[in-house]
């Protein structure tokens, strides 16, 4: 009987929430959010800051209550998960600041023992390769040694879900290749699911498989990583050509007038789907777009 | 093989796995990979480069399907013992049809009529031959 439960849970998205809306007081932190992330996935979470990035992950993992809506972690509702599943969670915050009284040994011991699957030997030579020593106080850390700790903390765990949110911001150029190599590894070799917030655009296209953009409170894109040059292009329309722009183009994810009057839009489609009709009007420029381009057009 | 025989370039408009199948082909069809060599497995190349596995796994299976690689048995990838113009010549030009609508949209926009690049086109061709 438990073995079917459990394989049960195993083949639910170890992470999905639907229709979240997060408030602040007056302010609106998350407007309808849907999303699920299946299983072996990587991915990669972007928006400007104040998007609503932490808001967002520490709501799907049960660390915030959503004003409407609801969050699952491995199919169980997010703000009641059982210690089994917190097990299986690696999470590593923006700002972590608990423990900060303690030696770093002491406090990754404390952590370990609440973790059956803890790998002490991946700490110790994850603390001797990035030169920290165990007998120091966390608060005696520099930012970059203070995320490291973080990060060795939330692999340790052996996670089936890892959850970094801006896990590089203050690593340098080496150290974040490190990182991305690891996460890389754990999907290879363990299929953990991770879902992870950045704004280095680099670094996401080259680990994600998808890739979800916040904007504006909302998920503006959310497109499987290589098939993004197939699926999202930026069309211009020239400024003599108004009546081409006066209505909503199929697809269209966002718009901006540049200073020429000419509009820019970014539309997608599904894959193997033909891009509409508007496309092939005299004058209008069809153009692929990388991430980074897609980002600042979408976030502008 | 090794993985860092290949160079990956996040930011660039051909998408990763476009990047490894494209440069598999070209080692493949000088000669630089040998029919039986065994491609590196899809972890190291994920790990060497730091790139998403399935990226990698979507490259060799695409190379697969045209017929340049073939799975050895628990042992990964090989690049195919008869590896050359498996594909039909539609099948190859398929590859080629993004390419071609670019340079026919490109050709539209600056107006120029289909003669003039077609001849430009056939003398390229004819250059590499």
């Amino acid at each position: 009987m438990n073995a079917v439960v459990h394989a049960e849970m195993s083949f639910a998205d170890p992470l999905r929430c639907e229709r979240i809306t997060k408030r602040y007081a007056d302010e609106i932190v998350l407007r309808d959010v849907s999303l699920g992330v299946t299983p072996g996935s990587v991915l990669g979470l972007i928006g400007r800051n104040g998007a609503g990035k932490t808001t967002l992950i520490r709501t799907l993992l049960g660390l915030e209550q959503p004003d409407h809506g609801q969050a699952f972690v491995f199919g169980e509702p997010s703000l009641g998960l059982t210690d089994a599943a917190k097990q299986r969670i690696g999470y590593v915050p923006q700002q972590p600041d608990a423990f900060a009284w303690m030696r770093i040994g002491d406090m990754l011991a404390f952590v370990g023992r609440q973790y059956p699957r803890w790998d002490g030997d991946f700490v110790e030579l994850s603390l001797a390769r990035w030169h920290i020593s165990p007998e120091r106080k966390l608060v005696s850390l520099s930012p970059g040694e203070r995320q490291h700790v973080a990060l060795i903390r939330g692999l340790a765990v052996n996670p089936d879900l890892l959850v970094l949110d801006e896990p590089a911001s203050a690593l340098d150029p080496v150290m974040r290749r490190d990182l991305l190599r690891e996460i890389v590894a754990r999907a290879a070799e363990s299929g953990t699911t991770v879902l992870f917030s950045t704004h280095i655009v680099s670094d996401l296209e080259r680990v994600a498989s998808r890739v979800v953009f916040l904007h504006d409170h909302r998920i503006a894109v959310d497109a499987a990583l290589d098939d993004l040059s197939e699926t999202h292009a930026r069309l211009t329309i020239p400024a003599r050509s108004p009546a081409l722009w006066a209505s909503r183009v199929p697809g269209e994810v966002s718009r901006r007038r540049q200073l020429d009057g000419s509009v820019t839009l970014v539309i997608a489609r599904s894959r193997g789907a033909e891009w509409p009709e508007i496309v092939a009007a005299p004058g209008i420029r069809l153009d692929a777009l990388n991430l980074e381009d897609l980002f600042i057009e979408v976030a502008r | 093989m090794n993985a860092d025989r290949f160079t990956i370039l996040p930011g660039a408009s051909e998408p990763i796995y476009q990047q490894i199948g494209s440069q598999l082909r070209r080692l493949i069809a000088s000669g630089q990979l040998p029919p039986g060599e065994v491609l590196p497995s899809v972890r190291d190349m994920a790990v060497q480069h730091a790139i998403n596995p399935m990226t990698v796994s979507r490259a060799y299976c695409q190379l697969e399907g045209e017929g340049l690689l073939t799975r050895l048995r628990g042992k990964g990838m090989a690049v195919a013992q008869v590896a050359r113009n498996v594909l039909s010549p539609e099948q190859r030009l398929a590859r080629l049809q993004a390419q071609l609508t670019e340079v026919a949209r490109q050709a539209r926009e600056l107006d120029l009529p289909a003669r003039l690049v077609l001849q430009r086109l056939k003398s390229l061709l004819e250059d590499s031959e």
